[in-house]
């Protein structure tokens, strides 16, 4: 995989999750930091630190990124979330207005 | 993320976990202002995306979004004060380039802007109704800059000069122009139009009325529509280089009004170059142009047509009114056809056949051909000179091609029965002296009759040709009865006696006329009573009359001693001729006497046997132009021609003298007189009641296709009409007419 095509997005706690740019991208917020026309740090690095996202909330929204594209593309599984992440989860997706 | 929550999941009250830094909102403020002035002055790279949107993402959420929201429109407007003032000191040319960079750059930053603030622009804008921030950019751009004091006026004025500029013939900066353009586009289509669009069309208005004032001063017609054009076309392809589209029909009209809606009276009138003159020489291209400009302005074409109309109508006139012209028929025919050729031509090639000029050119021709009341006769003197001999020799669509014109103008003939009347007469001459040159042309002209003014039109003329078919066939019956009683041709010849052709008209479809009297020789007189006999052997219950004026005789001449010749005469004159057998010498009541020949025709048939050089196989004394009732006829022993057939005309006016025309239009008249009635009646039997008023009206519109009907001899035909009781005045109403079944 090109480097151009991945994104890293890091957690509160320093976790680096590598994904898709494309999987990415599901986030308008995620998608407005990459596409930006200014040259931010994140453009030109390709990476996001998320200070206020924990490891296993940020874990489980990339796990939604690859979970959303796939349902897009027709395949409608049930995405399971465990009840005690529930809120810490839909603030995060508020966030990143997913 | 919203995804189905587990049932005995209880949400509790929601917490802030940090307390508030009551210094919080100030700093994160801070830190987004200086964000917002680095990308302002290029310096973003530095910057963290989630950063800047993590804090103002805060700061929306903890109720700081007024302030954020405050804080943005104060720096930008600082910010939009600053660019201000360095495209207010750029000079001279640079100015556009100056505006036009910082725009480029003010929306770059703007969009940054925009996408770091995407939170509040989501939630907190949509919830309290504020502008967004894009929209709140060029917002503020529009009232900092383009419409701050400084830039505005100067703005403009140097639009305007540009495009003053290239109109004069120089080269802009066209790119630019268009970026500006653009520019005032996008801060909205009121923006374009308030500061830029308005004050174009005025400025083009005063610069085409100026300029459009000084071409018609110096050019004519046909260089000032030139010009028009190339302006026009100018105008077209700046709108599309740099203005907005929807500008186009705008300036368009503009031009349109000063450059031709002012001038068109003027043009159209111009002296030496104008409309009439373009007519005559033919400038398809000039009319062309001018129809395609003129069309452009509301009453343009309508001006166009009726300075034509005029103009057609006022040639047209002394065309038909020219005394010279009248003199010979077919020219006159042929000088309406040419003048119609050419203004066909012209509406087909420069007025795209616009239907509304062919309506034009249709009245003005029916408006001056009627004019004339001789254009019916002129116009079967035309029809007859072609069936004659015009058409000899030519192919079967070119004969086809001078009868469809011929149809043309006869469509626009008022007074159709008066054709028909003329029509009649040359159409029973060439029949009966066998001169039509072809049959195929006569029956395809009745057909053409036929489906313009219906049966009733032509069924008299289609009867004279049945007459015709039917006579040859009697003949044929005829000769061989002769045969048969022993009297073979060949005996007859040696014996002298005379061959006849008889030709059996139907009373009523001939214009026949009565009372032509003669004596017939008596060789013929035997003849003639020998196919009565045959005639009515198979004919029983009719009569027959010899129209002695309309023969032809062929006879076989012996001049002194040894010259022989064969002369194709006038029944009129064998009869005057045979007299010579017995006598060489015969004074004009002598003749007259024995032949009982009216004395008009009499004289008329006299004049052309001894007064025509040539053929002149009588002399006459004393010798003068005209015959006079003590002349003297001598047979002419030393009568000399080149042929062997010598063919002695009747001196016949081919244009009819002016008693005869008063005749014609007499009969005219009384033909009209049974039309009109029966159309009174038609109309009054389906009506019962009708005004006098709309009598006229219905009459004439029942009546249009044959001839126009005068209000006056309505009435008359009214009166006549209540006189013999089909009809009745109303008692109360006098006005009112009743139907009497």
């Amino acid at each position: 995989m090109r480097k151009e095509d991945t994104v890293k997005l890091i957690s509160a706690e320093g976790f680096e999750f590598v994904i898709d740019r494309k999987a990415a991208l599901v986030s308008n917020t995620l998608k407005n930091m990459l596409t930006s026309s200014g040259s931010f740090t994140e453009t030109e690095l390709g990476e996001v630190r998320f200070p206020e996202i924990s490891t296993p909330i940020l874990e489980k929204v990339c796990q939604y990124f690859y979970w959303s594209l796939q349902f897009a593309s027709g395949k409608e599984t049930e995405f399971h979330i465990e009840p005690e992440i529930t809120l810490e989860l839909m603030m995060a997706a508020n966030y990143l207005h997913t | 993320m919203s995804q189905p929550k587990k049932k005995n999941f209880k949400i509790e009250p929601f917490k802030h976990k940090v307390e508030m830094d009551p210094k919080y909102a100030e700093k994160t403020w801070k830190i987004l202002e200086d964000a917002i002035h680095e990308i302002y002055n290029h310096n973003a790279s530095g910057l963290s995306f989630e950063e800047l949107y993590r804090n103002a993402y805060n700061m929306v959420l903890h109720k700081y979004g007024e302030k954020l929201y405050s804080g943005l429109v104060n720096t930008m407007t600082q910010h939009l004060r600053e660019i201000a003032k360095s495209v207010e000191s750029a000079q001279g040319g640079l100015f556009l380039e100056e505006l036009n960079s910082k725009w480029l750059e003010h929306n770059k930053s703007l969009q940054m802007i925009r996408d770091i603030l995407m939170y509040m622009d989501r939630t907190y804008v949509t919830n309290f109704n504020k502008t967004p921030v894009h929209e709140l950019g060029l917002n503020l751009w529009r009232d900092n800059i383009v419409r701050s004091s400084k830039i505005r006026d100067r703005l403009l004025d140097t639009l305007l000069d540009l495009v003053h500029r290239e109109r004069t013939g120089e080269v802009i900066n066209r790119g630019l122009m268009r970026n500006i353009t653009k520019m005032l586009m996008d801060l909205g289509p009121t923006v374009y139009q308030e500061e830029f669009e308005r004050p174009f069309l005025e400025a083009a208005a005063d610069f085409y009325r100026l300029e459009s004032q000084q071409f018609i001063e110096t050019s004519d017609c046909a260089d000032y529509l030139k010009k028009a054009e190339r302006r026009l076309n100018e105008e077209i392809e700046r709108v599309t280089h740099y203005l907005d589209p929807r500008s186009e029909i705008k300036i368009t009209a503009v031009v349109e009004k000063e450059m031709i809606g002012n001038h068109m009276k003027l043009l159209v009138e111009m002296e030496n170059s104008g409309l009439v003159s373009m007519l005559i020489d033919d400038k398809y291209d000039d009319l062309a142009r001018m129809y395609n400009l003129f069309r452009r302005v509301t009453t343009g074409l309508q001006t166009v047509r009726e300075v034509m109309i005029h103009h057609l109508r006022e040639t047209g006139r002394q065309l038909v009114m020219d005394p010279e012209r009248l003199k010979d028929p077919v020219e006159f025919v042929q000088r309406l056809l040419d003048e119609k050729d050419k203004y066909d031509k012209i509406i087909h090639l420069s007025f795209s056949n616009d239907k509304t000029f062919q309506n034009a050119l249709n009245s003005a021709f029916e408006f001056f051909i009627n004019l004339n009341v001789r254009s019916p006769e002129f116009i079967s003197l035309f029809v007859d000179d072609k069936l004659r001999k015009g058409l000899k020799g030519v192919s079967e669509e070119d004969v086809e091609t001078v009868l469809d014109k011929v149809m043309m103008l006869f469509r626009y003939l008022q007074e159709k029965d008066v054709f028909e009347k003329y029509y009649k007469q040359h159409l029973a001459k060439r029949l009966l002296s066998g001169r039509t040159v072809s049959d195929d042309a006569e029956r395809s002209l009745i057909v053409k009759l036929k489906t313009e003014c219906g049966y009733q039109f032509t069924s008299k003329l289609e009867g004279m040709f049945t007459d015709m078919k039917t006579s040859r066939d009697t003949m044929q019956g005829f000769n061989a009865m002769l045969a048969n009683t022993g009297e073979s041709s060949e005996t007859r010849a040696t014996a002298e006696g005379p061959t006849l052709a008889v030709q059996v008209l139907t009373t009523g479809s001939w214009p026949t006329q009565s009372g032509a009297r003669c004596n017939l020789p008596t060789e013929i007189l035997t003849m003639c009573d020998k196919f009565k006999a045959y005639y009515l052997s198979t004919h029983t219950g009719r009569r027959l009359t010899w129209q002695t004026n309309m023969g032809t005789a062929d006879l076989k001449a012996t001049f002194g001693s040894t010259n022989k010749h064969e002369l194709n005469v006038s029944t009129y004159q064998m009869c005057v001729l045979l007299l010579f057998n017995m006598a060489d010498k015969l004074n004009y009541r002598e003749i007259e006497q024995a032949t009982d020949i009216p004395s008009q025709d009499l004289k008329r048939n006299l004049q052309s046997l001894a007064c025509v050089k040539g053929k002149n196989v009588l002399r006459k004394e004393p010798m003068s132009k005209d015959i006079s009732e003590d002349d003297v006829f001598i047979f002419n022993d030393k009568f000399q021609s080149k042929f062997y057939k010598v063919k002695i005309s009747t001196v016949v006016a081919q244009k009819e003298s002016e008693p005869e025309k008063q005749e014609t239009r007499q009969k005219v008249e009384e033909d009209r007189k049974p039309q009109i009635e029966a159309a009174i009646v038609r109309i009054m039997k389906s009506r019962r009641v009708l005004d006098h008023n709309n009598i006229i009206s219905e009459v004439t519109k029942q009546l249009q296709a044959r001839f126009l009907p005068n209000p006056a001899v309505i009435k008359k035909r009214i009166e006549s009409l209540i006189e013999r009781e089909f009809l009745e005045r109303d008692r109360i109403d006098r006005k009112l007419y009743r139907y009497l079944a």
